[in-house]
Protein backbone atom coordinates (compact mmCIF):
# COMPACT_ATOMS: atom_id res chain seq x y z
CA UNK A 1 0.00 0.00 0.00
CA UNK A 2 1.39 3.41 -1.16
CA UNK A 3 1.40 6.68 0.82
CA UNK A 4 -0.80 7.60 -2.23
CA UNK A 5 -3.99 5.43 -1.34
CA UNK A 6 -3.75 5.89 2.30
CA UNK A 7 -3.72 9.76 1.92
CA UNK A 8 -6.00 11.14 -0.70
CA UNK A 9 -6.13 14.61 -1.18
CA UNK A 10 -9.42 15.27 0.04
CA UNK A 11 -11.19 18.85 1.04
CA UNK A 12 -13.80 17.43 2.41
CA UNK A 13 -15.19 16.06 5.16
CA UNK A 14 -15.42 12.22 4.39
CA UNK A 15 -17.40 9.20 6.20
CA UNK A 16 -14.18 6.79 7.03
CA UNK A 17 -16.22 2.93 6.70
CA UNK A 18 -13.94 1.38 8.69
CA UNK A 19 -14.35 3.37 12.12
CA UNK A 20 -17.53 5.09 11.04
CA UNK A 21 -16.48 8.41 12.03
CA UNK A 22 -17.00 11.88 9.85
CA UNK A 23 -13.30 12.98 9.50
CA UNK A 24 -12.48 16.44 8.50
CA UNK A 25 -9.85 16.88 6.52
CA UNK A 26 -7.29 18.64 8.89
CA UNK A 27 -7.66 16.20 10.98
CA UNK A 28 -8.88 12.66 9.16
CA UNK A 29 -5.30 10.93 10.28
CA UNK A 30 -5.41 11.35 13.42
CA UNK A 31 -4.21 9.97 16.15
CA UNK A 32 -2.78 7.17 13.94
CA UNK A 33 -0.84 9.25 12.02
CA UNK A 34 0.46 11.44 14.20
CA UNK A 35 2.86 8.25 15.72
CA UNK A 36 4.84 9.00 12.38
CA UNK A 37 5.65 12.65 12.68
CA UNK A 38 3.54 14.59 14.54
CA UNK A 39 4.84 18.16 12.87
CA UNK A 40 3.71 16.74 10.02
CA UNK A 41 0.34 17.95 11.01
CA UNK A 42 -0.68 21.38 11.16
CA UNK A 43 -2.78 21.33 13.90
CA UNK A 44 -0.14 19.89 16.11
CA UNK A 45 2.42 22.51 15.04
CA UNK A 46 0.00 25.14 16.20
CA UNK A 47 -1.11 23.58 19.56
CA UNK A 48 2.71 23.02 20.22
CA UNK A 49 3.01 27.07 19.23
CA UNK A 50 0.11 27.92 21.48
CA UNK A 51 1.69 26.01 24.26
CA UNK A 52 5.03 27.33 23.79
CA UNK A 53 3.33 30.85 23.79
CA UNK A 54 1.39 30.24 27.09
CA UNK A 55 4.12 29.08 29.09
CA UNK A 56 6.53 31.89 27.96
CA UNK A 57 3.80 34.35 28.28
CA UNK A 58 2.92 32.82 32.00
CA UNK A 59 7.23 32.90 32.90
CA UNK A 60 7.03 36.94 31.62
CA UNK A 61 4.74 37.68 33.72
CA UNK A 62 6.23 36.00 36.74
CA UNK A 63 9.07 37.44 35.99
CA UNK A 64 7.85 40.87 35.43
CA UNK A 65 5.94 40.42 38.65
CA UNK A 66 8.68 39.38 40.87
CA UNK A 67 8.21 38.27 44.11
CA UNK A 68 5.17 38.20 45.76
CA UNK A 69 5.62 36.96 49.69
CA UNK A 70 8.11 40.14 50.49
CA UNK A 71 5.41 42.62 49.39
CA UNK A 72 2.86 41.54 51.66
CA UNK A 73 3.97 42.72 55.02
CA UNK A 74 4.75 46.38 53.63
CA UNK A 75 1.04 46.16 52.55
CA UNK A 76 0.01 45.03 56.00
CA UNK A 77 1.86 47.47 57.72
CA UNK A 78 0.67 50.58 55.82
CA UNK A 79 -3.02 48.92 55.94
CA UNK A 80 -2.45 49.18 59.29
CA UNK A 81 -1.07 52.57 60.05
CA UNK A 82 -4.11 53.93 57.75
CA UNK A 83 -6.22 51.93 60.19
CA UNK A 84 -4.84 52.82 63.59
CA UNK A 85 -4.98 56.77 62.34
CA UNK A 86 -8.52 56.66 61.51
CA UNK A 87 -8.98 55.51 65.54
CA UNK A 88 -10.19 51.60 64.66
CA UNK A 89 -8.98 49.31 67.24
CA UNK A 90 -6.04 47.03 66.93
CA UNK A 91 -7.85 43.85 68.29
CA UNK A 92 -10.27 44.38 65.24
CA UNK A 93 -7.15 44.73 62.98
CA UNK A 94 -6.08 41.80 63.61
CA UNK A 95 -9.44 39.49 62.96
CA UNK A 96 -10.03 41.74 59.70
CA UNK A 97 -6.67 40.86 58.20
CA UNK A 98 -6.89 37.24 59.43
CA UNK A 99 -10.60 36.68 57.66
CA UNK A 100 -8.75 38.60 54.48
CA UNK A 101 -6.03 36.21 54.14
CA UNK A 102 -8.85 33.46 55.01
CA UNK A 103 -10.71 34.76 51.61
CA UNK A 104 -7.31 34.87 49.49
CA UNK A 105 -6.48 31.37 50.65
CA UNK A 106 -10.11 30.51 49.95
CA UNK A 107 -9.88 31.51 46.52
CA UNK A 108 -6.74 28.68 45.46
CA UNK A 109 -9.26 25.55 45.65
CA UNK A 110 -12.21 27.79 44.27
CA UNK A 111 -9.77 29.15 41.27
CA UNK A 112 -8.29 25.16 40.91
CA UNK A 113 -11.28 23.69 40.51
CA UNK A 114 -12.63 26.06 38.10
CA UNK A 115 -9.52 25.05 36.26
CA UNK A 116 -9.09 21.85 36.82
CA UNK A 117 -12.01 20.32 35.76
CA UNK A 118 -12.23 21.84 32.02
CA UNK A 119 -8.24 20.59 32.00
CA UNK A 120 -9.08 16.98 33.16
CA UNK A 121 -12.22 17.19 30.62
CA UNK A 122 -9.65 18.34 27.66
CA UNK A 123 -7.10 16.21 29.20
CA UNK A 124 -9.44 12.85 28.61
CA UNK A 125 -10.98 14.24 25.26
CA UNK A 126 -7.62 14.18 23.75
CA UNK A 127 -6.55 10.71 25.57
CA UNK A 128 -9.69 9.75 23.74
CA UNK A 129 -9.18 11.08 20.44
CA UNK A 130 -11.98 14.06 20.93
CA UNK A 131 -12.26 17.43 21.40
CA UNK A 132 -13.20 17.88 24.41
CA UNK A 133 -15.24 21.09 25.17
CA UNK A 134 -15.16 23.55 22.61
CA UNK A 135 -18.09 26.05 22.50
CA UNK A 136 -18.63 27.98 25.89
CA UNK A 137 -15.76 30.59 26.62
CA UNK A 138 -14.47 32.38 23.39
CA UNK A 139 -10.99 29.84 23.66
CA UNK A 140 -11.59 26.19 23.54
CA UNK A 141 -14.51 26.27 25.70
CA UNK A 142 -12.74 28.11 28.58
CA UNK A 143 -15.46 28.84 30.59
CA UNK A 144 -17.18 25.95 30.27
CA UNK A 145 -16.52 25.11 34.20
CA UNK A 146 -18.35 28.89 34.70
CA UNK A 147 -21.46 27.29 32.95
CA UNK A 148 -21.28 24.17 34.81
CA UNK A 149 -21.45 25.89 37.72
CA UNK A 150 -23.89 28.24 37.36
CA UNK A 151 -25.85 25.26 36.01
CA UNK A 152 -25.57 23.43 39.25
CA UNK A 153 -26.70 26.81 41.05
CA UNK A 154 -29.79 26.51 39.34
CA UNK A 155 -30.42 22.85 39.64
CA UNK A 156 -32.96 21.37 42.33
CA UNK A 157 -31.93 20.27 45.13
CA UNK A 158 -33.03 16.86 45.61
CA UNK A 159 -33.02 14.98 49.32
CA UNK A 160 -34.42 11.75 49.03
CA UNK A 161 -37.72 10.28 51.00
CA UNK A 162 -35.32 8.11 53.05
CA UNK A 163 -32.72 10.05 53.88
CA UNK A 164 -30.97 11.79 57.20
CA UNK A 165 -32.39 15.23 55.81
CA UNK A 166 -29.66 16.87 58.79
CA UNK A 167 -27.02 14.46 58.06
CA UNK A 168 -27.59 14.62 54.44
CA UNK A 169 -27.03 18.31 54.32
CA UNK A 170 -24.40 18.41 56.35
CA UNK A 171 -22.43 16.15 55.07
CA UNK A 172 -21.01 17.94 52.16
CA UNK A 173 -20.19 20.27 54.30
CA UNK A 174 -18.21 17.93 56.50
CA UNK A 175 -16.26 17.10 53.51
CA UNK A 176 -15.47 20.24 51.78
CA UNK A 177 -14.43 22.38 55.20
CA UNK A 178 -11.42 20.51 56.46
CA UNK A 179 -10.28 20.30 52.16
CA UNK A 180 -10.17 24.01 52.65
CA UNK A 181 -8.59 23.91 56.54
CA UNK A 182 -5.91 21.93 55.21
CA UNK A 183 -4.68 24.26 52.75
CA UNK A 184 -3.50 27.03 56.27
CA UNK A 185 0.57 26.02 56.75
CA UNK A 186 0.72 25.11 53.07
CA UNK A 187 3.62 27.39 50.95
CA UNK A 188 2.37 29.05 47.56
CA UNK A 189 5.68 30.34 47.29
CA UNK A 190 8.11 31.65 49.80
CA UNK A 191 6.88 33.43 52.51
CA UNK A 192 3.36 32.82 50.99
CA UNK A 193 1.97 31.19 53.55
CA UNK A 194 -1.61 31.45 55.44
CA UNK A 195 -0.16 30.38 59.01
CA UNK A 196 3.45 29.18 59.01
CA UNK A 197 3.30 26.59 61.95
CA UNK A 198 5.90 24.41 63.44
CA UNK A 199 3.38 21.41 63.19
CA UNK A 200 2.25 21.72 59.43
CA UNK A 201 2.76 18.65 57.90
CA UNK A 202 0.99 16.65 60.87
CA UNK A 203 -1.74 19.44 60.37
CA UNK A 204 -2.21 19.04 57.15
CA UNK A 205 -2.74 14.99 57.44
CA UNK A 206 -4.97 15.42 60.45
CA UNK A 207 -7.35 17.70 59.22
CA UNK A 208 -7.41 16.08 55.72
CA UNK A 209 -8.27 13.20 57.58
CA UNK A 210 -11.63 14.35 58.56
CA UNK A 211 -13.24 14.37 55.53
CA UNK A 212 -13.38 10.56 55.70
CA UNK A 213 -16.37 11.43 58.02
CA UNK A 214 -17.99 13.44 55.73
CA UNK A 215 -18.08 10.85 53.05
CA UNK A 216 -19.42 8.51 55.53
CA UNK A 217 -21.89 10.80 56.37
CA UNK A 218 -23.48 11.31 53.06
CA UNK A 219 -23.29 7.57 51.99
CA UNK A 220 -25.48 6.54 55.28
CA UNK A 221 -27.53 9.65 55.26
CA UNK A 222 -28.44 8.74 51.53
CA UNK A 223 -30.57 5.93 52.49
CA UNK A 224 -29.44 4.22 49.50
CA UNK A 225 -27.58 0.86 49.36
CA UNK A 226 -25.14 2.00 46.58
CA UNK A 227 -24.52 5.31 48.37
CA UNK A 228 -23.82 3.12 51.70
CA UNK A 229 -21.39 0.66 49.94
CA UNK A 230 -19.46 3.55 48.49
CA UNK A 231 -19.49 5.26 51.68
CA UNK A 232 -17.76 1.92 53.68
CA UNK A 233 -15.37 1.47 50.89
CA UNK A 234 -14.44 5.04 51.13
CA UNK A 235 -14.03 5.16 54.68
CA UNK A 236 -12.34 1.83 54.51
CA UNK A 237 -9.68 3.05 51.14
CA UNK A 238 -9.07 6.55 52.62
CA UNK A 239 -7.91 5.10 56.24
CA UNK A 240 -6.05 1.93 54.67
CA UNK A 241 -3.76 4.44 52.21
CA UNK A 242 -3.44 7.20 54.91
CA UNK A 243 -0.97 5.16 56.79
CA UNK A 244 1.35 4.46 53.65
CA UNK A 245 1.15 8.22 52.76
CA UNK A 246 2.07 9.62 56.36
CA UNK A 247 4.51 6.92 56.56
CA UNK A 248 6.13 7.75 52.66
CA UNK A 249 6.33 11.77 54.20
CA UNK A 250 8.55 10.41 57.38
CA UNK A 251 11.98 10.00 55.53
CA UNK A 252 11.41 13.99 54.52
CA UNK A 253 10.99 14.76 58.02
CA UNK A 254 13.84 12.46 59.32
CA UNK A 255 16.08 14.54 56.69
CA UNK A 256 14.71 17.94 56.92
CA UNK A 257 14.77 17.87 60.74
CA UNK A 258 11.25 19.62 61.01
CA UNK A 259 7.65 19.80 60.26
CA UNK A 260 7.31 23.13 59.29
CA UNK A 261 6.32 22.87 55.49
CA UNK A 262 8.06 26.09 54.37
CA UNK A 263 11.16 25.22 56.29
CA UNK A 264 11.36 21.76 54.40
CA UNK A 265 10.53 23.52 51.12
CA UNK A 266 13.75 26.02 52.14
CA UNK A 267 15.91 23.80 52.82
CA UNK A 268 16.37 22.00 49.40
CA UNK A 269 17.35 25.56 48.00
CA UNK A 270 21.00 24.76 46.57
CA UNK A 271 22.30 22.44 44.50
CA UNK A 272 24.70 19.63 44.26
CA UNK A 273 28.27 20.27 42.45
CA UNK A 274 26.07 23.32 41.17
CA UNK A 275 23.61 21.60 38.72
CA UNK A 276 21.73 18.98 40.87
CA UNK A 277 19.18 20.72 43.01
CA UNK A 278 19.25 19.72 46.24
CA UNK A 279 15.58 18.38 46.12
CA UNK A 280 14.64 15.45 48.65
CA UNK A 281 13.45 13.27 45.34
CA UNK A 282 17.29 13.31 44.57
CA UNK A 283 18.20 11.34 47.37
CA UNK A 284 19.68 8.28 46.65
CA UNK A 285 16.72 5.20 46.83
CA UNK A 286 15.15 6.97 49.80
CA UNK A 287 13.48 9.89 47.74
CA UNK A 288 12.18 8.31 44.65
CA UNK A 289 10.47 5.59 46.82
CA UNK A 290 8.88 8.42 49.36
CA UNK A 291 7.57 9.98 46.06
CA UNK A 292 6.11 7.44 44.52
CA UNK A 293 4.54 5.66 47.51
CA UNK A 294 3.07 9.35 47.98
CA UNK A 295 2.18 9.65 45.41
CA UNK A 296 0.15 6.91 44.51
CA UNK A 297 -1.52 7.22 48.14
CA UNK A 298 -2.27 10.31 47.30
CA UNK A 299 -4.25 9.28 43.87
CA UNK A 300 -6.07 6.66 46.26
CA UNK A 301 -6.49 9.35 48.96
CA UNK A 302 -8.47 11.60 46.71
CA UNK A 303 -10.17 8.50 45.27
CA UNK A 304 -9.24 8.98 41.37
CA UNK A 305 -8.76 6.38 39.13
CA UNK A 306 -7.78 3.51 39.18
CA UNK A 307 -8.33 3.51 43.00
CA UNK A 308 -11.83 5.00 42.56
CA UNK A 309 -14.03 2.38 43.83
CA UNK A 310 -15.91 3.96 46.22
CA UNK A 311 -17.63 5.88 43.38
CA UNK A 312 -17.63 2.92 40.77
CA UNK A 313 -19.76 3.76 38.20
CA UNK A 314 -20.15 0.61 36.58
CA UNK A 315 -20.84 -1.26 39.87
CA UNK A 316 -22.15 1.73 42.38
CA UNK A 317 -23.84 3.96 40.09
CA UNK A 318 -21.49 6.96 41.81
CA UNK A 319 -20.85 6.03 45.17
CA UNK A 320 -21.39 7.83 48.18
CA UNK A 321 -22.46 11.34 45.90
CA UNK A 322 -25.23 9.19 43.81
CA UNK A 323 -28.02 10.65 45.85
CA UNK A 324 -26.96 14.19 45.86
CA UNK A 325 -27.94 17.64 43.14
CA UNK A 326 -27.02 20.79 42.24
CA UNK A 327 -24.52 22.52 44.76
CA UNK A 328 -24.10 19.90 47.08
CA UNK A 329 -22.55 17.51 44.29
CA UNK A 330 -20.53 20.02 43.34
CA UNK A 331 -19.22 20.66 46.54
CA UNK A 332 -18.06 16.99 46.58
CA UNK A 333 -16.35 17.36 43.53
CA UNK A 334 -14.86 20.80 44.54
CA UNK A 335 -13.29 18.89 47.50
CA UNK A 336 -11.83 16.40 45.48
CA UNK A 337 -10.01 19.19 43.18
CA UNK A 338 -8.94 20.55 46.27
CA UNK A 339 -7.20 17.58 47.53
CA UNK A 340 -5.61 17.19 44.29
CA UNK A 341 -4.51 20.82 45.23
CA UNK A 342 -3.01 20.08 48.00
CA UNK A 343 -1.56 17.08 47.54
CA UNK A 344 0.35 18.77 44.49
CA UNK A 345 1.54 21.38 46.60
CA UNK A 346 2.75 18.72 49.54
CA UNK A 347 4.36 17.15 46.66
CA UNK A 348 6.24 20.32 45.55
CA UNK A 349 7.69 20.91 48.85
CA UNK A 350 8.52 17.62 49.81
CA UNK A 351 10.35 16.32 47.02
CA UNK A 352 10.99 19.43 44.32
CA UNK A 353 12.28 22.03 46.22
CA UNK A 354 9.24 24.29 46.71
CA UNK A 355 10.16 27.65 45.26
CA UNK A 356 13.46 26.25 43.97
CA UNK A 357 14.43 26.74 40.15
CA UNK A 358 15.37 23.32 38.96
CA UNK A 359 18.82 24.97 37.09
CA UNK A 360 20.54 27.67 39.01
CA UNK A 361 20.83 29.46 36.28
CA UNK A 362 16.59 29.94 36.34
CA UNK A 363 16.23 31.48 39.40
CA UNK A 364 15.23 34.77 38.28
CA UNK A 365 11.78 33.41 38.06
CA UNK A 366 10.17 33.81 41.30
CA UNK A 367 9.05 31.47 43.42
CA UNK A 368 5.80 30.94 43.10
CA UNK A 369 6.41 30.73 39.32
CA UNK A 370 8.63 27.71 40.53
CA UNK A 371 6.15 26.44 42.66
CA UNK A 372 3.04 26.90 40.23
CA UNK A 373 4.80 25.03 37.69
CA UNK A 374 5.43 22.23 39.63
CA UNK A 375 2.09 21.56 41.26
CA UNK A 376 0.69 22.03 37.26
CA UNK A 377 2.93 19.60 36.35
CA UNK A 378 2.22 17.25 38.84
CA UNK A 379 -1.44 18.23 38.68
CA UNK A 380 -1.02 16.47 34.93
CA UNK A 381 0.02 13.35 36.32
CA UNK A 382 -2.96 13.07 38.51
CA UNK A 383 -5.15 13.78 35.34
CA UNK A 384 -3.40 11.59 33.05
CA UNK A 385 -3.24 8.81 35.38
CA UNK A 386 -7.16 8.51 35.71
CA UNK A 387 -7.69 8.70 32.09
CA UNK A 388 -5.21 5.61 31.25
CA UNK A 389 -5.10 3.04 34.25
CA UNK A 390 -8.03 0.56 34.75
CA UNK A 391 -9.41 0.46 38.06
CA UNK A 392 -8.74 -2.13 40.67
CA UNK A 393 -10.85 -4.96 42.18
CA UNK A 394 -11.54 -4.00 46.19
CA UNK A 395 -9.76 -6.90 47.36
CA UNK A 396 -6.78 -6.29 45.07
CA UNK A 397 -7.04 -2.70 45.87
CA UNK A 398 -6.60 -3.10 49.89
CA UNK A 399 -4.19 -6.02 49.41
CA UNK A 400 -1.22 -3.71 47.50
CA UNK A 401 -1.76 -1.11 50.43
CA UNK A 402 -1.40 -3.14 53.46
CA UNK A 403 1.16 -5.89 51.22
CA UNK A 404 3.33 -3.64 49.45
CA UNK A 405 2.87 -0.36 49.63
CA UNK A 406 3.09 -0.31 54.10
CA UNK A 407 5.72 -2.45 54.03
CA UNK A 408 7.92 -0.42 51.23
CA UNK A 409 7.47 3.06 53.21
CA UNK A 410 8.26 1.15 56.42
CA UNK A 411 11.40 -0.50 54.91
CA UNK A 412 11.94 3.14 53.29
CA UNK A 413 12.25 4.41 56.88
CA UNK A 414 14.73 2.32 58.06
CA UNK A 415 16.50 3.08 54.94
CA UNK A 416 16.32 6.60 55.05
CA UNK A 417 17.96 6.16 58.84
CA UNK A 418 20.94 4.30 57.30
CA UNK A 419 21.43 7.32 54.92
CA UNK A 420 21.29 10.30 57.30
CA UNK A 421 23.75 7.82 59.61
CA UNK A 422 25.99 7.26 56.24
CA UNK A 423 25.78 11.14 55.68
CA UNK A 424 26.42 12.28 59.43
CA UNK B 1 -11.19 39.19 74.27
CA UNK B 2 -10.62 36.86 71.14
CA UNK B 3 -9.16 33.50 73.42
CA UNK B 4 -12.56 34.33 75.48
CA UNK B 5 -15.17 34.14 72.58
CA UNK B 6 -13.31 31.23 71.15
CA UNK B 7 -13.25 29.07 74.05
CA UNK B 8 -17.18 29.49 75.00
CA UNK B 9 -17.57 28.69 71.59
CA UNK B 10 -15.71 25.63 72.11
CA UNK B 11 -17.10 24.91 74.93
CA UNK B 12 -20.74 24.98 73.91
CA UNK B 13 -19.59 22.52 70.83
CA UNK B 14 -18.40 20.17 73.08
CA UNK B 15 -20.98 20.67 75.78
CA UNK B 16 -23.48 19.88 73.53
CA UNK B 17 -22.18 17.56 71.16
CA UNK B 18 -21.33 15.22 74.26
CA UNK B 19 -25.01 15.73 75.87
CA UNK B 20 -25.93 14.33 72.00
CA UNK B 21 -23.97 11.43 72.36
CA UNK B 22 -25.75 10.05 75.32
CA UNK B 23 -29.23 11.86 74.11
CA UNK B 24 -29.66 11.45 70.77
CA UNK B 25 -31.62 8.36 69.35
CA UNK B 26 -29.82 6.61 67.15
CA UNK B 27 -26.16 5.20 66.97
CA UNK B 28 -25.11 7.09 63.65
CA UNK B 29 -26.24 10.22 65.67
CA UNK B 30 -24.45 9.53 68.75
CA UNK B 31 -21.43 8.83 66.96
CA UNK B 32 -21.19 11.58 64.66
CA UNK B 33 -21.69 13.54 67.90
CA UNK B 34 -18.85 12.05 69.63
CA UNK B 35 -16.49 13.01 66.50
CA UNK B 36 -17.94 16.54 67.29
CA UNK B 37 -16.92 16.62 70.42
CA UNK B 38 -13.65 15.46 70.12
CA UNK B 39 -12.94 17.76 67.57
CA UNK B 40 -14.08 20.25 70.03
CA UNK B 41 -12.00 19.72 72.03
CA UNK B 42 -9.21 19.38 69.70
CA UNK B 43 -10.01 23.19 69.13
CA UNK B 44 -9.91 23.99 73.27
CA UNK B 45 -6.28 22.33 72.50
CA UNK B 46 -5.43 24.79 70.06
CA UNK B 47 -6.87 27.75 71.89
CA UNK B 48 -4.40 26.70 74.47
CA UNK B 49 -1.11 26.55 72.56
CA UNK B 50 -0.87 22.97 72.65
CA UNK B 51 -0.18 22.42 68.57
CA UNK B 52 0.98 18.87 69.17
CA UNK B 53 -2.15 17.96 71.14
CA UNK B 54 -4.24 19.51 68.76
CA UNK B 55 -2.90 18.08 65.80
CA UNK B 56 -2.35 14.94 67.36
CA UNK B 57 -6.20 14.66 68.93
CA UNK B 58 -7.38 15.75 65.49
CA UNK B 59 -5.70 12.98 64.01
CA UNK B 60 -6.17 9.91 66.13
CA UNK B 61 -9.41 10.59 67.52
CA UNK B 62 -11.42 12.70 64.54
CA UNK B 63 -9.73 10.64 61.99
CA UNK B 64 -9.19 7.59 63.29
CA UNK B 65 -10.99 6.33 66.49
CA UNK B 66 -14.63 8.43 65.82
CA UNK B 67 -14.06 7.09 61.91
CA UNK B 68 -13.57 3.49 63.34
CA UNK B 69 -16.77 3.77 65.32
CA UNK B 70 -18.19 4.91 62.58
CA UNK B 71 -17.54 1.70 60.64
CA UNK B 72 -18.47 -0.43 62.93
CA UNK B 73 -21.79 1.53 63.18
CA UNK B 74 -21.91 0.72 59.26
CA UNK B 75 -21.21 -2.56 58.90
CA UNK B 76 -22.64 -4.03 62.43
CA UNK B 77 -26.05 -1.73 62.57
CA UNK B 78 -29.36 -2.98 62.79
CA UNK B 79 -32.55 -1.29 62.05
CA UNK B 80 -33.84 -1.15 66.03
CA UNK B 81 -30.07 1.16 65.93
CA UNK B 82 -32.02 4.25 64.30
CA UNK B 83 -34.61 4.72 66.97
CA UNK B 84 -33.13 3.22 70.28
CA UNK B 85 -33.81 5.00 72.92
CA UNK B 86 -30.23 5.84 74.76
CA UNK B 87 -31.68 6.41 78.51
CA UNK B 88 -32.58 3.45 80.57
CA UNK B 89 -34.01 3.84 84.38
CA UNK B 90 -30.35 4.38 85.67
CA UNK B 91 -30.42 7.64 84.32
CA UNK B 92 -30.74 9.41 87.97
CA UNK B 93 -27.53 7.55 89.52
CA UNK B 94 -25.71 8.10 86.31
CA UNK B 95 -26.43 12.26 86.58
CA UNK B 96 -25.41 12.26 90.07
CA UNK B 97 -22.26 10.20 89.29
CA UNK B 98 -22.15 13.01 86.93
CA UNK B 99 -22.36 15.59 89.05
CA UNK B 100 -20.18 14.49 91.97
CA UNK B 101 -17.34 14.18 89.07
CA UNK B 102 -18.19 17.77 87.91
CA UNK B 103 -17.89 18.71 91.30
CA UNK B 104 -14.48 17.15 91.57
CA UNK B 105 -13.23 18.68 88.70
CA UNK B 106 -14.59 21.82 89.49
CA UNK B 107 -12.56 21.62 93.02
CA UNK B 108 -9.52 20.78 91.25
CA UNK B 109 -9.20 22.66 88.35
CA UNK B 110 -10.10 25.86 91.02
CA UNK B 111 -6.92 24.93 92.80
CA UNK B 112 -4.96 25.73 89.70
CA UNK B 113 -6.60 28.50 88.29
CA UNK B 114 -4.53 31.32 89.39
CA UNK B 115 -1.93 29.54 87.31
CA UNK B 116 -2.41 31.04 83.90
CA UNK B 117 0.30 31.05 81.40
CA UNK B 118 0.73 34.66 80.37
CA UNK B 119 3.47 34.38 77.69
CA UNK B 120 2.38 33.36 74.46
CA UNK B 121 2.38 29.64 73.81
CA UNK B 122 6.03 28.25 71.89
CA UNK B 123 6.14 25.66 69.67
CA UNK B 124 6.07 22.11 71.90
CA UNK B 125 7.46 19.64 69.25
CA UNK B 126 11.01 19.62 69.19
CA UNK B 127 11.02 19.64 73.34
CA UNK B 128 8.09 16.43 73.21
CA UNK B 129 10.16 14.71 70.61
CA UNK B 130 13.45 14.87 72.67
CA UNK B 131 11.54 13.28 75.93
CA UNK B 132 9.45 10.74 74.17
CA UNK B 133 12.54 10.09 72.33
CA UNK B 134 15.62 10.21 74.59
CA UNK B 135 14.56 10.84 78.75
CA UNK B 136 11.51 8.60 78.21
CA UNK B 137 12.82 6.48 75.28
CA UNK B 138 12.06 3.15 77.59
CA UNK B 139 8.25 3.99 78.26
CA UNK B 140 7.82 4.92 75.33
CA UNK B 141 8.76 1.55 73.48
CA UNK B 142 7.23 -0.53 76.06
CA UNK B 143 3.47 1.38 75.54
CA UNK B 144 3.67 0.08 72.01
CA UNK B 145 4.84 -3.26 73.17
CA UNK B 146 1.60 -2.80 75.24
CA UNK B 147 0.06 -2.17 71.40
CA UNK B 148 2.16 -4.93 69.18
CA UNK B 149 0.55 -7.36 71.66
CA UNK B 150 -3.39 -6.03 71.43
CA UNK B 151 -2.54 -6.00 67.88
CA UNK B 152 -1.55 -9.83 67.53
CA UNK B 153 -4.15 -10.59 69.83
CA UNK B 154 -6.83 -9.08 67.38
CA UNK B 155 -5.18 -10.65 64.40
CA UNK B 156 -5.07 -14.30 66.73
CA UNK B 157 -8.98 -13.89 67.24
CA UNK B 158 -9.85 -12.50 63.42
CA UNK B 159 -7.91 -15.67 61.73
CA UNK B 160 -9.87 -17.85 60.16
CA UNK B 161 -9.67 -21.74 62.06
CA UNK B 162 -7.06 -23.71 59.83
CA UNK B 163 -9.19 -27.06 59.60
Amino acid sequence: MTEETIQPKLSEPVFNHSNGRLLMPETRYWPTQMWKSPWSLPTYRRGAAVLAGLITGIAGAAWFLGEAGPRVAPLYSAAEQFALSKGVPAFIISVLWTFIKGAILLAAPLVNALFAVWWERKISAHIQSRMGPMYVGWWHGALQTVADGLKLLLKEDIIPETADKFVHMMAPVVVVIPAILAFAPVPFGNELVYADIDIGTLYVFAVGGVSVVGIIMAGWSSGNKFSLLGGLRSAAQLVSYELPRTFAVVPVIMLAGTLNISAIAGLQAGYWGGIIPRWLIFYPVVGQIAFIVFLIASVAETNRIPFDIPEAESELVAGFNTEYSGMKFALFFLSEFAYVLLSCLLMASFFFGGGAAPLPFLDFLPSWAWFLGKVLILMFCFLWFRWTFPRFRVDRLMDFNWKFLLPVSLLNIAAAGLLIWFLS
Amino acid sequence: MTEQIIFYMLTAVVLFSALGVVLLPGVMHSALCLGLCLAGVAGLFAALGADFIFAAQILVYVGGIAVLILFVVLLAGTKADLTTRQINDAWLPALLICAAFSWSFDKITRYFSGIIATTAPHPTIRAMAGALLGDYAVPFELVSVVLLASMTGAVLFGRRKAE
